[in-house]
């Protein structure tokens, strides 16, 4: 028998228990070898290109764009360019899920048993999940029955308290499931669409897990010639310069023909909502507006950023520092020094790692109930990009020297723009220094970044007047802004990490204490 | 408020192929990159060095073949040379090159900034420009600012009678006699090019034999081909003065047994060329440079934070695709990107375009058995080479050396008839680690000069089929 292999969801990072199908970079019928791009990926971190292991023709695309699948879940089957349609049919059925069975950054997943038969023998035939007879897609995605949400699941009190994840909490909002009712099986039992999907189906409901968020408007465009779809002249043109298909409009106008209200129709479902006209002009001024789709690093930066605004009671303190001990201590390296160009906020790494092991209280992360607090200061920093907002990590930088801390800042900061990262370079973090000096700017406050629980704001260092000993005197002066997770630190242990960061600052003596 | 400052990722100073190759992966990677040009995009190579010369080289080609038409059974009388005709044919190769390097910088969206750079402190550049000066910042700072011709004391090119090979490339009429000093690629490819076309030259070396990075078999060979069409050659020889005399110049040659005085209309000093290192900011910074040029480490970096340097500046072999293949590594290490290997000098081409062609990679014979190697060496000549008999062009050596115990293959050399098109051949055996067995159970087509490289590794065997 052809020898048939699973293409499943990825492990990105520890704390991935499902990714979403953004797009496919492949199509059916394509062959591909290990290294090619099959997919784009999103998890609840990134969306990330998704290289397969396997090399053979692409028989099945069985995953649908926008469909959250947990870890390990089958994207496609790949195999021998022979391998027939039963073969592909009878290989889906029997596929099933092994969560934690998948090594990290693997995206191939070991081929359940039949497929590895010798050579000529016949597969055992195991009662398939799903009719088979078909060949239609729908196989590819087993569905239980018909039947909708059970009232059992819809009923309950406030559920915001359950632990769920994010695919999984828009999932259980959009078909008014109340999450008291599902059992998590998630890290730390938090409920995945899995879990939902699986509740459902034991109650004899169902759920399309696939037709969730927006399939509708992310369909596939036809390419094949349409000059010979029954069209009014304008529909024909305002469709060519839209790049849409005829074949994909819905003929809703007399004459049986495409209209020039079907071609907008089409665009405003593709669009996703909104008044057909609203990507020319809008406002009342007659301003031009120019829409913009949100990229899904855009739309992962946003949903992670409100959620940690939701979730994470933030308060933040706010101090001033005199610069100069610290200016004068960068000059001296930077003179002294050819293999380091340090900067100031290398020294601010530096120096929120030496506070951070005086208060190590600060130096944490909250995972579910559990507070992790680190021996070492993994200093994430910010970097903006084109495309979002990215934050690399100095692992250990107590334990680094401050020419050491600058290079690898540097050289982060160029892989983060060269798109060169690798997961580990930019995962985990104990602590979040966001600078914004550059652009002049006194002080502003940030939001926190999770399971993280603190991160500072740093302003711009200028020249102020100060009063020291009852005289004004002029120093370089900078505003920290410091927000916190009052679930993990309280005031006053947010006060002593600012009192010690100060102090480190203006006594940078103290970083080699 | 302070003076504006530019800021990019990378900024490359030099267009050059080490230079703008280097901008170009930059961009590729995601970068914003910027190149600081003084003069011409495509730098030497294109503009006055590799491109040029092979444009008129061609020609020399044509004047040898009219030369020996008779062979083929032509006969032709009033054959005329214009020499504008043919350096207008060199300068608009070189043209159309550079204005192909300018689009491709557009095309990758690479800042090109006119001026002259010089750096102003570390990850910083100052660029001159009618006198008026930029700032900029960049994280890295790739110097890719090439090299020139080098001088000899006492004889100092005056652009007239005493010419680099900026003005060797584009002579307003023919000399009747030049005087080549240094036979390195440059200086035989000129002694070859004026001879092809009429000249009376003299080739002056101060080593013990010309192309002295050569290989001694295949230089002595080449010797023996450029004599055999006139040229007369002095090795061991130094040129001790020049003196200006009537229309021509009057030249001292010093050697063992040289003392004599020859009077020639022009002379081309091709003695090597060396890094454009100064007025670059670099005493200042304090980047660490030996016997002129740039210190690097394999990945190109400097002893300075965030400051590169690629290329000739780099230090020697002085080659464009040593250059481009620098800036390349240079900037997906930078970057990070994976898998990213440094250059192995020893697995860089050298080719010279003289008639015949000489094409080496790897250790000469001599190299190799100085590096300790047991060694086992193949030859074949070109005269038992049937396309090359064919072609009319059978004078030529293929020469391989292999380690006996590994078969590693060590290194190869060859001169004959576009050899410069088939030393790849071995550059990528080398590269893929082939042994002695790979390569003679390659099948070679036929009729072609390469199987001269196949036969070659079969005498190294002791198996050689044709000799």
């Amino acid at each position: 028998m052809s020898e048939i292999k699973a293409l499943t969801v990825p492990k990105w990072g520890m704390a991935m228990e499902e990714g979403t199908l953004v797009n496919w970079l492949v199509k059916e019928g394509d062959e591909v070898s290990p290294g090619d791009e099959v997919a784009e990926i999103e998890s609840s971190k990134i969306v990330n290109v998704m290289e397969t292991h396997v090399a053979g023709t692409v028989h099945r695309l069985v995953a649908k764009t926008d469909e959250t699948l947990p870890v390990g879940g089958l994207l496609a089957v790949i195999g021998d360019k022979d391998a027939s349609r039963e073969d592909v049919d009878e290989f889906i059925a029997s596929f099933k899920t092994k969560p934690g069975a998948v090594p990290a950054r693997d995206s191939e997943a070991p081929a359940p048993k039949q497929a590895d038969a010798e050579p000529g023998q016949e597969p055992r035939r195991e009662k398939p999940a799903a009719a088979s007879a078909s060949s239609s897609p729908a196989v590819a995605q087993p569905q239980p029955a018909r039947g909708g949400i059970p009232e059992s699941l819809q009923s309950g009190g406030d559920d915001s308290g359950v632990a769920a994840t994010p695919h999984a909490r828009r999932l259980a909002e959009k078909h008014g499931i109340n999450l008291t009712n599902i059992k998590g099986s998630g890290r730390h039992d938090r409920v995945t669409v899995e879990d939902i999907e699986k509740a459902v189906s034991a109650a004899g409901g169902s759920i399309a897990v696939r037709r969730e968020g927006r399939d509708e408007i992310r369909q596939p465009a036809s390419l094949a010639d349409d000059s010979g779809v029954p069209a009014t002249p304008l529909a024909r043109r305002l469709a060519k310069q839209k790049s849409i298909n005829l074949h994909d409009c819905r003929v809703s106008g007399s004459r049986s023909r495409v209209s020039k209200a079907d071609v907008e129709a089409l665009e405003l479902r593709r669009r996703g909502g909104g008044r057909v006209g609203d990507a020319h002009v809008a406002g009342v001024d007659g301003q031009v507006v120019e829409e913009i789709p949100m990229s899904g690093l855009r739309q992962t930066i946003g949903r992670r950023l409100q959620q940690s605004k939701i979730d994470i009671p933030h308060y933040r303190l706010v101090a001033d520092a005199n610069l100069d001990a610290l200016l004068a201590l960068r000059r001296e390296l930077n003179d002294s020094l050819s293999e380091a160009n340090i900067s100031v906020n290398d020294l601010l790494i530096k120096c929120c790692a030496t506070a951070l092991m005086q208060v190590p209280d600060c130096n944490v992360q909250l995972h579910g109930d559990t507070i992790h607090r680190f021996r070492d200061a993994d200093v994430a920093m910010a970097v903006a990009l084109d495309a979002g907002l990215i934050t690399p990590v100095i692992r250990c930088a107590n334990h680094k020297g401050v020419a050491a801390i600058s290079n690898e800042a540097r050289e982060l900061v160029t892989k983060a723009r060269a798109g060169t990262l690798k997961q580990e370079e930019f995962e985990g973090g104990t602590f979040t220094v966001s600078n914004l000096g550059m652009f002049g700017l006194k002080q502003f406050d940030a939001i926190i970044n999770p399971p993280q629980c603190a991160i500072l704001a740093v302003g711009a260092g200028e020249e102020r007047v100060i009063v020291k000993d009852g005289e004004p005197e002029v120093a370089a002066m900078l505003t920290l802004s410091l927000s916190l997770d009052h679930r993990v630190i309280d005031g006053a242990v947010g006060a002593r990490f600012m009192q010690a960061l100060v102090r480190v600052i203006e006594h940078p003596g103290l970083m080699s204490a | 408020m302070a003076k504006a400052i530019r800021q990019y990722d990378v900024m490359v100073v030099g267009g050059g192929p080490g230079g703008y190759v280097a901008a170009i992966r930059a961009a590729q990677l995601g970068l914003k990159t910027a190149v600081v040009e003084e003069k011409h995009l495509g730098g030497i190579c294109l503009n006055w060095g590799c491109i040029p010369t092979k444009a008129l080289l061609r020609g020399a080609e044509v004047a040898h073949t009219l030369r020996h038409m008779d062979r083929f059974g032509f006969s032709a009388d009033n054959i005329h040379f214009d020499t504008a005709e043919l350096v207008k044919h060199s300068r608009n190769t070189a043209g159309k090159l550079a204005s192909g390097v300018a689009y491709l910088m557009k095309k990758n969206g690479i800042d090109v900034i006119d001026g002259r750079a010089r750096l102003s402190g570390k990850c910083r550049l100052t660029v001159e420009r009618d006198k008026k000066n930029s700032e900029y910042r960049a994280d890295h700072i790739i110097l890719a600012t090439g090299a020139r011709p080098r001088e000899l004391p006492g004889v100092a090119i005056d652009g007239d009678r005493i010419w680099s090979y900026f003005e060797a490339m584009v002579p307003e009429s023919l000399p009747k006699s030049l005087l080549v000093i240094g036979s390195g690629a440059i200086g035989a490819e000129f002694a070859s090019l004026y001879n092809d076309l009429g000249v009376d030259v003299t080739l002056v070396e101060v080593l013990d034999r010309i192309l002295p990075a050569e290989d001694p078999e295949i230089a002595n060979l080449a010797r023996k081909l450029f004599e055999k069409r006139g040229m007369r050659i002095y090795t061991g020889t130094q040129v001790n003065e020049v003196n200006k005399s009537g229309n021509g110049i009057e030249c001292l040659l010093k050697g063992e047994d040289v003392n004599e005085s020859v009077t020639v209309d022009r002379a081309i000093l091709a003695v090597g060329v060396q890094g454009n290192i100064e007025n670059l900011g670099l005493e200042e910074l304090g980047v660490e440079t030996d016997k002129g040029f740039i210190k690097v480490d394999e990945w190109g970096r400097t002893n300075v934070v965030g400051l590169y340097a690629i290329g000739d500046v780099a230090g020697p072999p002085c080659l464009a695709h040593k250059a481009s293949h620098e800036g390349v590594v240079c900037v997906e290490k930078l970057a990070g990107v994976d898998g990213v290997h440094a250059l192995d000098k020893n697995n860089i081409p050298a080719c010279t375009y003289c008639r015949p062609q000489v094409a080496s990679i790897g250790m000469t014979e001599q190299e190799a058995k100085n590096a300790g190697h047991d060694i086992r060496v193949g030859r074949f000549q070109m005269a038992a080479s049937g396309k090359a008999l064919a072609i009319a062009e059978a004078e030529g050596l293929v020469k391989t050396v292999f380690d006996a115990a590994t078969g590693e293959l060590l290194g190869a050399h060859m001169i004959g008839p576009e050899v410069t098109e088939q030393i790849q051949g071995f550059g990528i055996a080398r590269t893929l680690e082939s042994t002695e067995a790979e390569l003679a159970g390659t099948v070679f087509p036929h009729p072609t000069v390469s199987e001269a490289m196949h036969e070659a590794v079969l005498d190294a065997m002791g198996r050689a089929i044709n000799q």
